[in-house]
């Protein structure tokens, strides 16, 4: 199996595209890097700030027809505003973990890029013709099929890695090493205001992704599987991604649509305390997500297991 | 165990919905024989090849390798085997190295000194580091031919290699498959439509139509089999038609021209007097009769033609 894996990988990494996808992860997190520091300047007095912040996010509050996403947002912060104000807690100097919070948005990309790779993983042999001489070796096709998935999975679990060591380069340059045990008000999973350490909650954010990245992951490589087709299985699965942010409003109002993957593909919503739904939590997500992904290999397996390879 | 077949065939058959692509083959290979697996396009020989390697599912009866049966211990059967189904497809973006590597990781005790001493066999060592994508046709058949012997197999499946090859290709092959049967006792199973390649390459061949084997024999009994020689008449070429509606009415089968004037013919050898006879009496001039021996694409013409 390790023989396999080591095939895939090598077949993965001697791509061209795979290098042009490391690159532009590469640009787009330093590009982001640069664009949160122009942002982010800091106001002398930070009391007069937070007192600013305060009235600014209880007008927002006011507003009758604001969505439940937003209003929960402006209350949060709010909490944590007066909490600061009561209790004397400066928000902390930008450093590169707090930067690397703010980026939460990237890890989109790492699941789009993990997507296109694949989505070719299984339907690239198949249109290239590669797959008969690769299936009539002595493994099963279980073990063909899984190696290419675990390939696969590294490979997301790389460019995430890429993606959190080049943030915290480049942010360095910034703000200089910053401090690993540097702390921050956070709210818990009962919606009271505790104090976490920041590089902590960095790591717990990028590291609970990749359950929402394998899960796409997961999707792309089953359609292409099923479909045998690259494009198709990368088209689809984009939708999925796209209709998927918009199903998260929809969960809050139909329950429902809890048990379905969108409204728990954003694991920051949890480490910001902002949950789809009040009754779902961090371990609910990660029950729903492992069930489709459960789901999906099974179908893939019986598929790719049963299939004749005719052309 | 030393007789017994390194592949043996049991009314294998492959049906795809209400449709028989495959009928009950059964047939054996021995080690150290070069099979020649003979059909016109279309007659089943991939899907044969697709079922001998497990790619496709064999609807009814059995194929053995060595023993084990491809569909019920598929890791111990596909162990003895190396093959190209169709064609060499092979990973574009990896050099000719890294695809042998590819396939040397997937099977035990291949070591690199083996991927350096099967690429020289094949003649590839000095672009064995070049992208395969920059490989010509017959470079691409070397390699697939590489990725095929990688683990010393006991059997070698190919189908139709001889696609895209030159004829210094084709003879070339033709040399080191009989030099692997004999040397290593390898039994070697080509597929294709080309009956007179088949002839100088094979032992044994086996003669597919409409997924049915038709005639299985050994390839010289092939050749010579059969009463009938294939008769060569020239004639004037301004009475050729006239020759032939005569040879037509009296049922005889006239083959097309190859050159103006030239009738091919299908005869018993007492049946020329008689025809030279006809034609002569309708005032056809006759300038030659030659008799050929038939190659295997006349006798293919024939069997078919028995069949309909
Ligand atoms: N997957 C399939 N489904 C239906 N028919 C098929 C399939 N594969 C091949 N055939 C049919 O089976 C016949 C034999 O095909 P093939 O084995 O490729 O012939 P050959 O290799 O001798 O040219 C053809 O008529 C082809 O159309
Ligand atoms: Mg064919």
């Amino acid at each position: 199996m390790i023989g396999l894996i080591a095939n895939e990988s090598m077949k993965i990494y001697s791509r061209r595209l795979t290098w042009i996808l490391l690159l532009l992860l590469l640009g787009i997190t330093i590009g982001a890097s640069v664009l949160g520091n122009v942002n982010s300047a800091r106001a002398a007095d930070w009391r007069t700030e937070t007192e600013q912040l305060v009235r600014q996010y209880e007008d927002r509050l006011r507003i009758a027809e604001l969505s439940p996403t937003l209003r929960a947002d402006a209350e949060n912060k709010l909490k944590i505003a007066n909490y600061r104000l009561a209790n004397d807690v400066p928000a902390p100097d930008p450093d590169p973990w707090t930067a690397l919070l703010s980026f939460s948005g990237l890890i989109e990309t790492v699941i789009v890029f993990a997507i296109i790779v694949g989505a070719d993983i299984v339907a690239g042999e198949y249109t290239a013709g590669t797959m008969k001489l690769l299936l009539i070796r002595p493994h099963s096709r279980a073990a063909i099929l899984f190696s290419k998935y675990i390939a696969v999975l590294l490979f997301a679990a790389a460019m995430l890695a890429l993606l959190l060591l080049c943030g915290y380069a480049a942010n360095v340059l910034f703000y200089g090493w910053g401090d690993l045990r540097a702390t921050d008000l956070f709210l818990n999973g009962q919606g009271q205001v505790v104090q976490s350490t920041v590089s902590m909650q960095v790591l717990k954010m990028y590291g609970l992704s990749l359950f929402p990245i394998a899960a796409y992951v997961t999707f792309a490589f089953a359609v292409s599987t099923i479909l045998r087709s690259g494009a198709l299985a990368i088209g689809i699965s984009l939708l999925i991604m796209i209709v998927g942010n918009s199903m998260i409003e929809a969960t809050a109002k139909i329950e429902g649509l809890k048990y379905l993957p969108f409204a728990n593909s954003d694991m920051s919503l949890y480490i910001f305390h902002l949950p789809a739904r009040p009754e779902m939590t961090l371990n609910f997500s990660i029950a729903v997500l492992s069930a489709y992904i459960a789901a999906l290999l099974l179908l893939s397996w019986i598929v790719f297991q049963q299939r004749d390879v005719s052309f | 165990m030393n007789h017994m077949p390194v592949v043996r065939f049991e009314r294998a058959a492959k049906k795809v919905g209400k449709r028989t692509i495959v009928h009950d083959l059964s047939f054996d290979i021995a080690a150290g024989e070069v099979f020649g697996f003979l059909g016109p396009n279309g007659a089943g020989k991939t899907t044969t090849v697709r079922m001998m390697v497990g790619l496709i599912k064999i609807s009814r009866g059995d194929i053995f390798i060595k023993g084990h049966s491809i569909t019920k211990s598929f890791k111990q059967a596909i162990r003895h085997v190396g093959a190209i189904v169709e064609n060499p497809d092979l990973y574009n973006y990896l050099t000719g190295y890294q695809n042998l590597k590819h396939y040397a990781r997937m099977v035990p005790g291949v070591t690199s000194d083996r991927i350096e001493e099967i690429a020289e066999t094949v003649g590839l060592t000095g672009r064995l580091h070049d992208k395969t994508k920059t490989y010509s046709l017959g470079m691409r058949q070397r390699l697939g031919i590489a990725q095929a012997l990688l683990h010393r197999p006991s059997l070698l499946i190919l189908d139709e290699p001889t696609n895209g090859l030159d004829p210094a290709g084709i003879h070339e092959l033709r040399g080191y498959l009989k030099r692997l049967a004999r040397e290593e006792d390898v039994a070697v199973f080509v597929s294709s439509h080309l009956l007179s390649e088949m002839e100088s390459m094979c032992d044994r061949a086996g003669v597919l139509q409409n997924g049915k084997l038709i005639r299985i024999e050994k390839v010289n009994d092939l050749v010579r089999g059969g009463d009938k020689k294939l008769v060569c008449l020239t004639l004037d070429p301004a009475q050729a038609q006239q020759a032939r509606n005569l040879m037509t009415a009296s049922n005889y089968e006239v083959r097309s021209e190859e050159r103006p004037g030239e009738l091919r013919i299908p005869l018993r050898p007492d049946e020329i007097p008689a025809v030279s006879q006809m034609l002569m009496q309708a005032g056809i001039r006759i300038y030659g009769i030659q008799m050929r021996e038939p190659s295997l694409e006349d006798k293919f013409l024939e069997w078919t033609e028995e069949k309909k």
